[in-house]
């Protein structure tokens, strides 16, 4: 080791980091700043027909019986994007955890090949899981990396303590607005504190269904970019002029869905801001509105709406991120509260549509006791934000002091996948 | 400069470790040029700026023109690429803070040889107690805990390094009821307690997880309360505030009011003493006798003696500030204070105990009063013999006689015996008399 690896307390061991998460799986190698890859958390499977050149046939997807063996599966956003027939997408996240082991299995092997482009067995594994990861799915993850993968050493971290290590902390409250829900979680020294997370159901999948219900009242055409061959210039509040690809088949509804929801969501990126304070009308009424076209070519420009529709994550009572925060700070021992409550770490994709932390902010100060300090700490930059949990999980992997922590191949075959309860706290 | 050479990783001059010696030596080292600047001394004539040429202080900062140019950037010394750059390689390693000696992978410079892994020395690991079955049967039973969870509680206990509120959060609930980070804790140091009595410790720390229940119920309810709860606190501070700085404005006017008071008393003393004087000096003048006030003396006698201020405004105090002597005490009186005193045998600051305090002051204002009086009698006696030599001044081959009551059986001052009459201090008020009495 020279002089200056020691001094930064760093050791890199060409470990991999994991970040699953509903709307995507973030991949890359500890020490990198950013991720090397942000993969969809969906999958294509489609039938395997590469005999044939240009399906006509049209086959419903519940007549298909065939072997696995003869699926075809589709992975990042690329091949996602490209109408295929008969391909249905699936997630295979469920609550935060990993469901559908066989698709997480294809994307891994994606990763490896495509991303990584490296064995596996040369690189330790360093996962994040979220903090009520189930008992019996992390045995399963451990046992899937060590059998399958041969990795040579392997590591289990809540998102939230790797968030908070991103922002330089060990103890923080830790509240994660991902694409299906919006999490608060205590974090002391590291440790989760499990009892005292909690979480409600709204996230950026929550504004898009909202966003979309929103459009389609208004009757905006949201056929997405795939689908559109050419479009002409319209003026404002027009109706659309552009020409449909010519498919010779109907894509499945998941796709059509997925589809949708990506146009959605970059509305919803563009367009939605949380007001800071609890909506008003007339006050959301002279904020400058926004200009949005569609892939359609419809634009149209967008005012107040754009403040109801964000304000869906704040005015419900019981689940707004700022009540969930206080919350979960008090379930928690009233020594430790006035320690969270001075670093409020902010994390999770959702958490960028515009004007969600001085919101946050404002809505939490309200609730924090008087005599405590408020502080939140949240990343300015996008990309630090959206992979809060990686970019946590890439520094603990190159520290020295974390390299005893790893369950080795050698401890594994000794112990088994049972002890990953007792050495990843 | 340090930190260059280490970024550039060049060899630290040893700089040595700080210790006193080194401390101490240096001061010597700087003594020592200290004095050779100034054994340099310029010699008588020469111009300070020629002797400024030879001898430079070394204090004086660097010319800020650059004075040698050959040697800049564009001429660098450093021949790049000349040299084999060192190798990094790819090299297995152990841990020796495993325990499983599993061998990872890491860039490491060849030349800097095979060393023990420099983070294992970060390993730290708490000690927990560890007890057999027998020590537990025979002193750690317990009422509600059973040796399983025990046993599940020192687990924890080590692999979270004693954090309890964590080892509260991952206690097994399916096993064992729901515990409180206070009943951890309390069984935790009981049993840690324990174990160490037994292993012959003397000092055993006692954990009071009652005391710790309480504390947090009330830090909880400070928590707790509602912002209505807490603006209407915040409104009472403030009006305790306000009454505070009404009630200190008040004590100023009242300090004031005292000092003007007693500026008059002195007033009225030195009005008297010039009074005093007058009859002394113009003795040729026909000099009336003084008029002796005496409702302004039985006045002074009544407010003499020492003022205490009252310590019964909020806030703490230390109660030998009660002891203090107020700053309208002149000089003269502390002094007078000091030496009765010394002539007591008594301490001039006790120990503030509340009763000393409280007789302490009282003692000194006595004395205060005591000397206060002896004054007014003093005065009182002076005037009566001024009083008598102007009657047998007047009334020649008279002599006043002077009731013994009015005597100062005490006065012992200058040693005079003063004669007077009970009357003469009803006539003191008679218009001056021409007199010719030498005192
Ligand atoms: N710039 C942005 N503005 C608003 N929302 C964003 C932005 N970037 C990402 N999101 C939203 O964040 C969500 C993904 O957050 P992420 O933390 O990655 O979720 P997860 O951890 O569940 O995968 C998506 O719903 C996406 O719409």
């Amino acid at each position: 080791m020279s002089q200056q690896g020691m001094l930064y307390g760093g050791d890199e061991i060409g470990a991999l980091v994991f970040d699953p998460g509903h709307h995507s799986l973030r991949v890359g190698y500890a020490q990198e700043d950013t991720p090397k890859a942000e993969i969809p958390a969906v999958v294509g499977v489609a039938p395997d027909d590469s005999q044939k050149m240009e399906p006509e046939v049209k086959v419903e997807g519940s007549n298909i019986t065939q072997s696995p063996s003869a699926w075809k599966y589709y992975i990042d956003t690329t091949y996602l994007h490209t109408p295929r027939p008969n391909m249905e997408l699936h997630s295979y996240m469920k609550d935060g955890m990993i469901e559908n082991w066989d698709l997480f299995e294809k994307v891994l092997d994606y990763s490896y090949e495509k991303i990584i482009q490296s064995e596996s067995e040369y690189h330790p594994v360093l996962f994040s899981e979220s903090p009520w990861n189930q008992r019996q799915k992390r045995e399963k993850l451990t046992e899937l990396m060590f059998e399958k993968y041969k990795v040579p050493a392997f590591f289990l971290v809540k998102n939230a303590a790797l968030a908070a290590f991103a922002n330089g902390r060990s103890t923080a409250l830790v509240i994660d607005s991902g694409a299906i829900h919006t999490s608060a979680v205590p974090v002391l020294d590291g440790y989760v504190i499990s009892n005292a997370v909690v979480k409600a159901p709204l996230g950026g999948d929550y504004l898009i269904l909202r966003s979309r219900e929103m459009l389609e009242s208004l009757g905006v055409d949201l056929t997405p970019t795939p689908l559109i061959a050419n479009k002409e210039i319209v003026r404002d509040k027009e109706k659309p002029k552009y020409t449909k690809k010519n498919l010779s088949f109907n894509p499945a509804n998941s796709w059509m869905v997925y589809m949708v929801k990506k146009t959605v969501q970059d509305f919803q990126h563009s367009v939605l801001q949380v007001s800071e304070t609890p909506y008003d009308e007339r006050i959301a009424a002279g904020v400058p509105t926004v200009h949005y076209e569609f892939p359609t070519g419809y634009h149209q420009d967008f005012g107040p709406e754009r403040f109801k529709l964000a304000e869906g994550l704040f005015d419900h009572a019981m689940l707004g991120a700022g009540y969930l925060a206080a919350t979960s700070a008090g379930m928690c021992d009233v020594d430790v509260r006035p320690a969270l409550y001075s670093s409020v770490v902010l994390t999770g994709g959702n958490s960028l549509v515009q004007g969600f932390s001085e919101r946050l902010s404002k809505d939490l100060s309200s609730r924090t006791p008087g005599s405590m300090r408020l502080k939140m700490i949240a990343a300015n930059g996008t990309v630090e934000r959206r992979f809060g949990a990686w970019v946590g999980g890439s520094i603990l992997a190159s520290i020295g002091t974390f390299q005893q922590m790893w369950i080795s191949m050698q401890e594994y075959q000794e112990s088994g996948k049972a002890q990953i309860d007792r050495k990843c706290p | 400069m340090a930190d260059v050479r280490d970024i550039m990783e060049l060899e630290q001059p040893a700089t040595p470790e700080i210790t006193r010696e080194s401390i101490i030596g240096s001061d010597k080292l700087k003594k020592r040029t200290f004095t050779t600047t100034k054994v340099s001394r310029r010699p008588e004539g020469m111009h300070r700026e020629v002797f400024a040429l030879l001898y430079n202080d070394n204090k004086d900062a660097p010319a800020l023109f650059p004075s040698d140019t050959s040697n800049g950037y564009k001429q660098t010394k450093i021949k790049l690429g000349m040299r084999k750059p060192r190798k990094w390689e790819w090299i297995p390693f152990t841990n020796p803070a495993r325990t499983d000696g599993a061998v990872f992978y890491h860039w490491r410079r060849p030349s800097d040889g095979p060393k023990e892994y420099p983070f294992a020395k970060f390993n730290k690991k708490i000690e927990v107690p560890t007890y057999t079955d027998a020590i537990y049967q025979q002193h750690l039973q317990s009422e509600d805990w059973t040796k399983e969870e025990t046993d599940h509680l020192m687990d924890l206990a080590q692999r979270f390094d004693l954090r309890f509120i964590i080892m509260s959060d991952r206690y097994d609930t399916e096993k064992f009821s729901k515990r409180s980070v206070e009943d951890l804790k309390d069984r935790y140091h009981k049993v840690c307690g324990t174990l160490a009595k037994i292993s012959g410790e003397k000092k055993v720390y006692h954990y009071d997880a009652d005391h710790e229940r309480r504390r947090k119920e009330q830090l909880k309810r400070l928590y707790d309360r509602t912002p209505e709860q807490i603006e209407e606190e915040q409104s009472l501070l403030n009006e305790l505030k306000k009454i505070e700085a009404r009630k200190k404005e008040r004590e100023r006017k009242t300090q004031d009011l005292q000092k003007l008071i007693s500026q008059a008393d002195n007033q009225g003393d030195s009005l008297r003493k010039s009074d005093k004087k007058l009859p002394k000096k113009k003795l040729a003048n026909p000099a009336r006798p003084s008029r002796v006030d005496t409702s302004h003396i039985l006045q002074a006698v009544e407010t003499a003696g020492i003022k205490f201020p009252d310590y019964k405004n909020s806030g703490v105090s230390l109660r030998s500030q009660r002891m203090k002597l107020p700053a309208n005490v002149g000089q003269k009186k502390s002094k007078g204070i000091e030496q009765m005193l010394q002539e007591m045998e008594l301490e001039l600051n006790p120990t503030p105990t509340e009763e000393i305090c409280l007789n302490f002051n009282e003692l000194r204002s006595d004395m205060v009063l005591h000397m206060e009086l002896k004054a007014a009698l003093a005065t009182c006696e002076f005037e009566l013999q001024s009083l008598r030599h102007q009657y047998e001044a007047l009334n020649p081959g008279k002599s006043l006689a002077i009731p013994p009551q009015l005597l100062s059986s005490t006065t012992e001052q200058d040693g005079t015996k003063l004669i007077g009459n009970a009357e003469i201090i009803d006539v003191v008020g008679s218009p001056g008399t021409p007199s010719g009495s030498g005192t």
